[in-house]
């Protein structure tokens, strides 16, 4: 195995480590880190006049992440 | 414990509580589990179930969890490992994606030729669009 590969494999996990260690932070009590949830709460409400920009990029995104994993 | 509200309660709808999500997920992860990529099967499978997921995403026909609070400055320690992947996976797509430096797919591509990492993989997919939907 690669040097190149071997950090781009550790840092890939460095990175979901980080996720996984900041949805717990966020959970502790008084925590100032909102849970990811909330962000994407946040994301999700966001609109452009009537049109909801917020859910159509962030379904059509998670839409496409599935297609690019099960089907592409 | 405070009993639910009133307004809660008829909100939401029977077929939408985890008792009987959780199992339609399970069937639903179960079957496209079995789809290879690339086949039209897997790709009309992940089409309709995306549009159902969007469509009741954006009709609103679902009540949608309560906004809990205002996000505040400690929201942007997101953006650490946000940042971090994203520039790791720039870096390896710019390197056309080999082996010595590898794209999230290409790793996880080997991984999801397993039945039963991929119906694992589908099941927490439809969980988090879940999530989304009632956001």
């Amino acid at each position: 195995m690669s040097v190149s590969r071997l950090v781009t494999i550790g840092l890939f996990l460095t990175g979901a480590a980080l996720l996984g260690a900041l949805e717990l932070a966020s959970r502790r009590e008084g925590s100032r880190i909102p849970p990811l949830g909330e962000l994407a709460g946040l994301v999700l409400r966001y609109r452009s006049g009537r049109l909801p920009v917020g859910r159509i990029a962030m379904y059509g995104f998670w839409w496409w992440l599935g297609w690019h994993f099960f089907a592409r | 414990m405070e009993p639910p509200s009133q307004i809660t309660a008829n909100a939401v709808a029977p077929w939408s509580r985890p008792v009987f999500l959780v199992p339609v997920f399970g069937l639903v992860s179960v079957v496209g589990g079995l789809f290879p990529s690339f086949s039209l099967e897997a790709n009309l499978y992940v089409l309709a179930i995306g549009g159902v997921m969007t469509w009741l995403g954006l009709s609103g026909r679902l009540p949608r969890r309560p906004e809990s609070r205002r996000l505040g400055a400690g929201a942007a320690w997101w953006l650490v490992p946000a940042l971090l992947l994203a520039l790791v996976e720039l870096v390896s797509a710019i390197y056309d994606s080999t082996p010595a430096h590898p794209t999230i797919s290409l790793l996880l591509d080997p991984i999801l030729d397993l039945y039963l990492a991929r119906a694992i993989a589908y099941f927490l997919w439809l969980g988090a669009f879940w999530s989304l939907v009632r956001r």
